[in-house]
Parts: C-alpha cells; sequence; structure tokens
C-alpha cells in the first residue's frame, strides 16, 4: 500500500489533467456552440462550466504540496527549468492556470472582443497541452524501464482527455439542470446545444478508450522486454484484480455508459436517463483512471537499488 | 585539487560485516532507515539431481559475494539533473553534495539515480546523501566508511590513479549499467561475480 505521498501524486497528476482536458474540451463545445447558435448562448452554455475547472486545479495543486517534505521552500521548485522537467511542469502548471484565470475573467465580466478572449483561450489551451507533456516527461529516466516509454505522455493524454470531455459532460448537463430550476428564458436552444454537446462527448470517449485499451496493452507487451518484465510480474501478482477492475470500469464508463449516452442524447425528452448516464461515465471513469495512476506508481521497477 | 575523488571497492575481499555501513551511520547521525552507504549480499544456485541416485541432490553454482554502495559521485549525476530546486551540485573536486537549505524534499533525486544514494530524511523533511565526508576531505583526511573496514575492501582518491591502480570495471550484477551516469568507482570484482543485468542470483538483505 502507498504511503500519503504518493497519493498526493495520483491525486495532482489527475486533477490537473482532468483541468487541462475539461479546458480543451470545453473550448471545443464553446466553438462549435458558437457557430450553431451564436455568441450569447455559447456563453450561457459553457460559462459556468469554465468556473468549475479553477476550483479542480487548486485542488491538485495543494494535493501536490502534501508530497513535498518541505513545502516551506516550493517556491524553489522552478529553479531548474534548464535541466529539469520537474520545474518545467511546474512552471507550465502555474502558467496555465494564470492564463487559464485571465481568460475565465474576460469570459466572464465579456472584457475585450470574442476575437481577443479566443486567443487568450487557445494560449491557455496550448501551455495546458505543454504542462501534461512535461509532466509525463518527469517520469521518463534511464534507470525506470516500466515509466520511460512513450506509454507514458500517451496514456497521461488520454487521462487528460477522457477525464476532460465526460467532466464537461457533467458540468453542462448540472448547468442545465440550474438553468431550468431558475426559470428562466426559452431553453430549447440550450437543451439542443446541450444534447448535441453529449454526443460529441461520447463519441470522443468512446474513440479515447479505444486509443488508450491500445497504449495498456502495448505497455504491458512492452514490460515483456527486459528489466520491465518485473513489473509484469508485480501486475500479476500483487495487482491482478485493481488491473482487471481498472479495465473494466473504464470499459463500462467510457464505452458502455457512452454509448447508451450517445443513444439517449440523439432523442428527445429522455433528461433523467441522459443526466444518469453521464454522471455515471463520469464517476465509472474517474475512478478506474485513479486505480491506473496508482498501478503506475505501485508496479514500476526501478534499474539498480 | 582533486579532478574526480572517487571510492574503489575490493568485492573480493568484503566480508558484508557493515562496518562501513556504522562508521558512515554514526559520523553522520542518521536516522533509521537512511543510510548513506549499504553493503548488499548478492547470490544465487540451485541443486542437480545425482544422475546415479536421481533422489540425491548436488549444490550447484552456489556463489555470493558482498557490494558496499553510496553515492558514486557521477560523472552525469541524474539527481543534479533532475532537481527541480537546484539544491545538488557537484563541486570542483567531484563531490556531488545536497544543500539542504534549498531542498524542497520532492524525492525526484532517488527517482533518478540508480544507486539508491539520495535518501528521505523525515526528520530533517529533505533529501540526504553521502558526501564523501567532505569536511573530513577537505582537512586532508579519509572517509569514515574506508577508515572503518576491517578488511581494507574500501578506497578513495583521485579517480584517474584509483583505475591505474585497480582497473577499469565499474559494474556488475546487481548494480546498474555504469553508462546511465558514469560512476566515479573503479570495483575489484568478486571471482563468481555475475554480469550487470544477470537475474541469475537475488539480493539476500535488502535490508541495509
Amino acid at each position: 500500500m502507498m504511503e500519503t505521498r504518493e497519493w498526493a501524486l495520483v491525486t495532482y497528476t489527475i486533477l490537473s489533467q482532468m483541468a487541462v482536458g475539461s479546458f480543451l474540451v470545453l473550448g471545443a463545445v464553446h466553438f462549435l456552440a458558437q457557430r450553431k447558435a451564436g455568441e450569447a448562448e455559447a456563453d450561457r452554455l459553457s460559462d459556468r462550466a469554465l468556473l468549475a475547472i479553477g476550483p479542480v486545479l487548486v485542488l491538485g495543486v495543494l494535493a501536490s504540496l502534501l508530497h513535498l517534505g518541505n513545502p516551506a521552500n516550493a517556491y524553489r521548485a522552478i529553479a531548474n527549468i534548464g535541466s529539469s522537467w520537474l520545474s518545467r511542469e511546474i512552471f507550465f502548471t502555474m502558467a496555465f492556470t494564470g492564463v487559464g484565470f485571465v481568460f475565465a475573467i474576460m469570459q466572464w465580466r465579456k472584457l475585450a472582443t470574442p476575437a481577443i478572449r479566443n486567443a487568450v483561450a487557445v494560449l491557455a489551451a496550448l501551455i495546458g497541452v505543454v504542462a501534461v507533456y512535461s509532466m509525463s516527461h518527469i517520469y521518463m529516466l534511464a534507470n525506470q524501464p516500466t515509466w520511460n516509454s512513450a506509454a507514458t505522455p500517451l496514456s497521461f493524454f488520454c487521462t487528460t482527455l477522457l477525464l476532460g470531455s465526460l467532466a464537461i459532460g457533467v458540468a453542462l448537463s448540472a448547468n442545465y439542470t440550474y438553468l431550468k430550476s431558475r426559470k428562466s428564458a426559452a431553453l430549447d436552444v440550450q437543451a439542443n446545444l446541450l444534447r448535441d454537446a453529449l454526443r460529441w462527448i461520447a463519441v470522443a470517449a468512446i474513440v479515447v478508450l479505444g486509443f488508450e485499451l491500445v497504449v495498456i496493452s502495448a505497455s504491458l507487451i512492452d514490460f515483456g522486454s527486459g528489466d520491465a518484465a518485473a513489473s509484469l510480474v508485480n501486475i500479476a501478482e500483487d495487482y491482478n484484480t485493481l488491473f482487471i477492475l481498472r479495465i473494466s470500469l473504464v470499459f463500462l464508463g467510457a464505452g458502455v455508459f457512452a454509448f447508451f449516452l450517445y443513444r439517449t442524447a440523439s432523442v428527445l425528452g429522455q433528461e433523467r436517463v441522459l443526466f444518469a448516464l453521464v454522471y455515471g461515465a463520469f464517476a465509472l471513469v474517474l475512478i478506474a483512471e485513479v486505480m491506473g495512476r496508482y498501478l503506475f506508481y505501485a508496479s514500476h521497477i526501478k534499474i539498480g537499488f | 585539487m582533486a579532478k574526480q575523488l572517487a571510492f574503489h571497492f575490493n568485492s573480493s575481499l568484503c566480508n558484508g560485516c557493515k562496518a562501513c555501513v556504522i562508521a558512515c551511520k554514526s559520523k553522520n547521525a542518521l536516522p533509521v532507515d537512511v543510510n548513506y552507504r549499504r553493503v548488499y549480499e548478492y547470490g544465487g544456485g540451485g541443486w542437480v539431481a545425482d544422475p546415479m541416485a536421481p533422489a540425491f541432490l548436488t549444490p550447484n553454482n552456489i556463489f555470493v559475494y558482498s557490494l558496499s554502495v553510496a553515492c558514486m559521485h557521477c560523472e552525469n549525476p541524474a539527481c543534479v539533473d533532475v532537481c527541480p530546486a537546484k539544491a545538488i551540485e557537484k563541486r570542483d573536486d567531484g563531490i556531488v553534495v545536497v544543500d539542504s537549505d534549498k531542498c524542497i524534499g520532492c524525492h525526484y533525486c532517488s527517482w533518478a539515480c540508480p544507486y539508491g544514494a539520495p535518501q528521505f530524511d523525515p526528520e530533517e523533511g529533505t533529501m540526504r546523501k553521502c558526501d564523501m565526508c567532505a569536511d573530513v576531505v577537505d582537512e586532508g583526511g579519509t572517509p569514515y566508511c574506508v577508515s572503518a573496514c576491517p578488511m581494507r575492501a574500501l578506497d578513495f582518491g583521485e579517480l584517474e590513479e584509483l583505475r591505474a591502480k585497480y582497473g577499469t570495471v565499474a559494474e556488475v550484477a546487481p548494480l546498474p549499467p555504469a553508462d546511465i551516469t558514469n560512476p566515479a568507482f573503479v570495483l575489484t570484482p568478486h571471482r563468481h561475480s555475475q554480469p550487470v543485468g544477470s537475474k541469475v542470483g537475488r539480493v539476500y538483505d535488502d535490508e541495509v
């Protein structure tokens, strides 16, 4: 069983990747909604979801501090951008948080023009991608054969997109429920935008799921070579139940639930079932990805001592 | 001024007594579970059936040897590269030291080091490791582990001089391949040494 320290890393990497993925997916949703129904309706669809990303990121960063033995010195962690991927990751995560925050303020207060706001959002999204890329490179060390492969960045980006898309599905559904409770202006347009968004989110989840299963399989085969084989033995002997659960839950959430989500979102007036499927898919995939990340830390093999 | 100070270890002399571990531990006042220097006993072997009487088994290819391992003060120290706080530096004489005033206790150096040198001190909240008794060496003295060895299996000095004297071997199982970090280390191997990467044996005393 791992210590608090490792759980801090599981929490931090999952939450920060979910935040970056949410930002990317929400950007795509907003862009498409804008072209379909105009600026005002698109903002009504996505503005509240945007504000939900901040707390997730802050929670992740706070969790990362639990991993430090000497948090009083945390400010020194960006001293080595020249050669440490850890410094780079912290730098880009902070930059993503900063630029994302500026964008959120602009979007919420409708500062500047939509074109300028979009440019800021694209910049934040790019920085977020670089942050996840840097995060994966932290683990690609010459003496860590199970981590030192393309599977690490690929699986990190799978987590980013899977959790990002389903989290936005949850946020948009919650936003719609809120708008409905307010008995505000006509919701026909919003309902249509939401159903479209959820269909695309379901498709994205199924596509990324397929890709993730390929990455997991490829990494297990890769483990068959040299030192890394011991990691596969670890998984087989100590974590086989957890591994099978992890695969099953992600398949159930991003595969089965997402399939029914697509079907349900295609017909009118099935809201209760629709929302149950969105929340269920997100919960299942979140649990599965946490398990997967736990295995990532628990089963790695080091060369030497 | 030395260009690169280094350790030499003679595996065929070492009897695994761990005097080096204890000398280091008391010199640096290390807590339980933190050991800059560790001795690993690596061994293996099997049984063969007597062809005349298959019920009788004879020991076969039995071997065991010890390795005393501390920081290798590498030419390309992975710990220095990855430390986000620039808390680890390589001195002009090649000794690699941690500045605990700068360390944030993130453990990253211990992930990157193939020799298990940097270790977390829960009392300090920072990473600590062998500094070759820099304070003693700066005064012209000898690292405590070297002085303590009753078998005279440890030596230290200028890397090039040690290589001229003892050869250039720096890797056997279960040490990592030397090309990962280029350790400032010279090894006189035991006659039963298994090649680096070999899975024939295993470490028998993981604690220290």
